[in-house]
This record gives structure tokens, sequence and C-alpha cells, in this order.
């Protein structure tokens, strides 16, 4: 490895629909090429983007086979099997309740009121179809799939020691251990906790920034495929796990079933936090798998 | 990998007081280097007519807060402007750069700060960035580095970026 200065050096850039943070122990060059990652991701993911892999899905996939990105593809590889494992309460499709509510903009093409993951045909390599006229949105896990990608390229850089958050999609990497704190759920401006972090991604879902009144009744995006509803109480969900894209994927399942969701926590030997309205912990699950000695939680 | 999640209560005066969550990336000299590096830069800054002003809100459909912009001319007709937004728990410090056509080369967050809603939009608060090469002497809650759930739109800099566009076409493109 090439002798490097221990300078910490830390940037953020306006990407993904967020703020990317990223800080390690390095040279600007070394982070240059972590954006450049995210951006990527960005370009071939984003929903707003009439170029990307997605909006090219959403238009065109119901009427012939498309050819997408192997990035896209992994991560909707990731999207189908967390469907399948939860029974569908992960579902990329709510991109149609998401478009409803005004969480995502108006597609410029028509789509049917039914449908759901199973309608999402992956084909040969690289080339998916929509069995019917669904629109798919990758929203967190597109950026969990960025962090994880980000870390990639600093570790080839040589980097050894660094954190990449991407609007509450983060993940440390390196010797030492990291405190991320998390936010009260009914006062974001507020902490409710800090969790201890090393090799670990952990993914935030909370209602708060982005609960809104639709006729007499609250709506968020964050809802359960399985029913279309949103979940609407005040409350936030820390998962952590290896990957940033599984521990963001698992924090959306966790907040639509909350303790049901221990047997898939555990499949990906994640941890999860739930915090009440009130800024109480009220459930965590801790994976069983060699982490245990090391949690304390008061 | 060996992995590890502890859970850490804080004290209570943590979870009471407010969380000013601040992050200061890069001073201006900095932010030049980043986004033009080994270039020089002759400081340009522009006073908007009322004219302009109007011109470029009708532009962008974005509000002009402030007549004055921290603008510098970078080597060969490149262009370097520093500027600042405040949504509703926020008030970020950014400098983007412009190639001499008039695109985006390049967008750096310098300064993150964020507290209550009904502070950030006091001025006196706000005064207290002003200078943002000089570390602040306002007391931040230095303890808090990384924050999770912090799905905080960027629309306030997209929106930002749309109006310095219109910004370089009525007062730099000449």
């Amino acid at each position: 490895m090439r002798s490097r200065s221990n300078i910490e050096i830390r940037r953020c850039r306006p990407l993904l629909g967020t703020l990317v943070d990223i800080a390690c122990q390095g040279v600007p060059d070394d982070i240059d090429r972590a954006f450049a990652a995210i951006e990527n991701v960005h370009r071939l993911m984003s929903f707003h983007d009439r170029q990307s892999d997605v909006s090219r899905m959403n238009r065109d996939a119901f009427h012939r086979s498309v050819r997408i990105h192997p990035w896209t593809w992994r991560v909707l590889k990731t999207a189908q099997e967390f469907s399948r494992r939860s029974n569908g309460v992960f579902d990329i499709t709510v991109a149609r309740e998401l478009v409803k509510w005004n969480y995502l903009p108006k597609a410029h093409n028509r789509f049917s009121a039914c449908g759901n993951w199973r309608d999402i045909i992956l084909e040969d390599d690289c080339t998916i179809r929509f069995r019917r006229p669904v629109i798919v949105d990758f929203g967190g896990i597109a950026k969990g799939f960025a962090v994880d990608h980000a870390v990639e390229a600093l570790k080839h850089a040589g980097v050894t020691a660094g954190i990449v958050n991407a609007g509450g999609d983060l993940r440390t990497f390196g010797r030492v251990a990291h405190v991320v704190h998390v936010r009260h759920p009914s006062e974001p401006t507020r902490v409710a906790g800090a969790v201890r972090l090393r090799e670990r991604a952990i993914a935030t879902s909370g209602v708060y920034f982005e609960r809104r009144k639709r006729r007499t009744r609250y709506v968020s995006p964050l809802l359960d495929g399985r029913t279309r509803q949103s979940v609407r109480e005040l409350i936030s969900v820390s998962v952590a796990a290896a990957e940033c894209i599984v521990a963001d994927a698992l924090t959306k399942i966790v907040f639509a079933v909350r303790e049901k969701a221990a047997a898939l926590l555990a499949h990906y030997h994640a941890d999860a936090l739930l915090v009440e309205r009130d800024g109480a912990p009220s459930w965590m699950f801790r994976s069983p798998c060699d982490t245990r000695d090391q949690t304390r939680f008061d | 990998m060996k992995s590890e999640l502890v859970f850490v209560a804080l004290p209570i005066s943590a979870i009471v007081a407010p969380s000013a969550f601040a992050v200061q990336y890069l001073s201006v000299d900095q932010a030049q280097r980043a986004i033009f590096p080994g270039k020089s830069f002759t400081a340009a800054p522009v006073k908007l007519t009322a004219a302009q002003r109007k011109a470029i809100e009708q532009a962008s459909g974005v509000r002009v807060l402030k007549d004055e912009q921290p603008v510098w001319r970078v080597g060969t007709g490149a262009w370097f402007i520093v500027d600042e937004v405040v949504g509703k728990h926020e008030f970020i410090t950014y400098a983007v750069g412009l190639n001499s056509d008039g695109s985006v080369k390049q967008i750096e967050i310098m300064d993150y700060r964020e507290t209550y809603g009904g502070q950030i939009r006091d001025q006196k608060w706000r005064d207290q960035f002003v200078g943002r090469t000089s570390k602040s002497n306002l007391k931040l809650d230095s303890d808090i580095k990384n924050i999770g759930g912090a799905t905080l739109s960027c629309r306030h800099i997209t929106d930002g970026v749309k109006r310095l566009l219109a910004f370089y076409e009525i007062a730099l493109k000449h």
C-alpha cells in the first residue's frame, strides 16, 4: 500500500436527492472517486431523470424487454429478494402510491391501478420486463447501494478508514468505531440516542420530515407493499447490517411489521432499534450472530 | 469481518437540548482549490439592481434574498460563486463552479448548520456564520459528528443552483 497522510478530509455534495457526506483518512482524489461512484448510481437509478434505467423501465418494460446496467440489475435482484422474503411487505412498485401522493413526480406513461413486485420479470442477464404496467422506484435501496459502492471505491483506493453518509443511509469502515446519533422521532432536530458502529452499515427511516396531510389523514412515503397503507406513527427505525443496501431494505420492513421482522433480521445478521414518538426505544433486536456481547443498551 | 453495535445511552441534557448539528467542510479558499485545482481567482462580487433581481426571479422561479453575490473569476472565463440557502431546519453555505459555457462543473457544501426552524430564520443567529473562514464562536454540540435518519432533502440547494444559473445568464454572461 502506498503511504498516505493521516489527515481526515470530509466533503459533502448534493446527490441522490439528499446531502452525501464522506469522511476518510485519505486524499481528495479518493473522495472524488467515491463521489463518482455515487454519481453513477444517481444517473442510473433516478426516478426523475428521464434517461435513467429506472425511467426507461417505467416507460418501456411493459411493452418490451429492457436492457439495464449490471448495477441496476443487482439492485433490482436485491429488491425482488426482499419482496419474496417479506411476502410483499417490501415492494418497489409502491411507486404508484408515491406518485399518487405527490412524493414522486407524475410519470408520463399510464399505469394500471393494480400489480406488484411479482409483475417484474427478470429475464436473461440484465434484461427485464413488466407483466403489467407497473412503475418502480428504488428509493432508499439505491441510496444504500450507492453508499456500499462509495465504500468499495475508497477501499480500492487504499483508504483504510472512513464513513459515507447519504442522508441517513451510512456505512463505516476501518478499525475505529464511529458514533452515529439518531434523530428524535417527533422532534427531528433533537437526538434520541446514539449508536456505536465498526465495520458496519446503518440505515434509519423515520416519518418525521416526510409526513403529509392528504384529505383527512396523514400519509408518509413508508408503506406496506401488501396493503398499500402508509405507516403514519411517528417512529424511527434503525437497522444495522454488513451492507447498507440490506440495512435500508430492512428498515422498510421493520417499519411495517415491527417485531414480526425478527426472523428476517436474524437471516441477514442485522440489528434493529425502534424508537417511539416520545423518544424512548421500544424494541431492539440483536443479531444472534457474533455481536451479542458487544451490545450495551440502557 | 468483525462487526460491533453498541447502543449508547445519552445523558438527559443531550436529549433535552436542541441538537445543533453543524459541520464546516470547506473554507472559501479550500472550496476554490477543490473545484478548480491549480487555478487563479479574481474576486468579482456582483451587486444586483432591482431589475436584475426581478429578472432572475422570473427566469428561475426562485426568490432572490440578497443583492450581493460573492463571485470570483477563474483563469479562462470560468466562475466560482459562494451562496447560501435556508431550509426549515438547516442553513447551508455552498460553492458552485461554473465552466466558461455556464454549465455546472461542481457543487461543494462548505458549511452545514442545523437547528430549530424559528432560530434559523433569525437574522442575528445567521449573522454568526458570516465570515465562514473563521471558526464560529457559537456553542455547538461538537459530539455530534454523524447523524442518522437525516433524510433531509437537498431541494433548497437545487433551487439555489437554479437561481445561480439565472444569475449567470443575467449578471455574469456578457
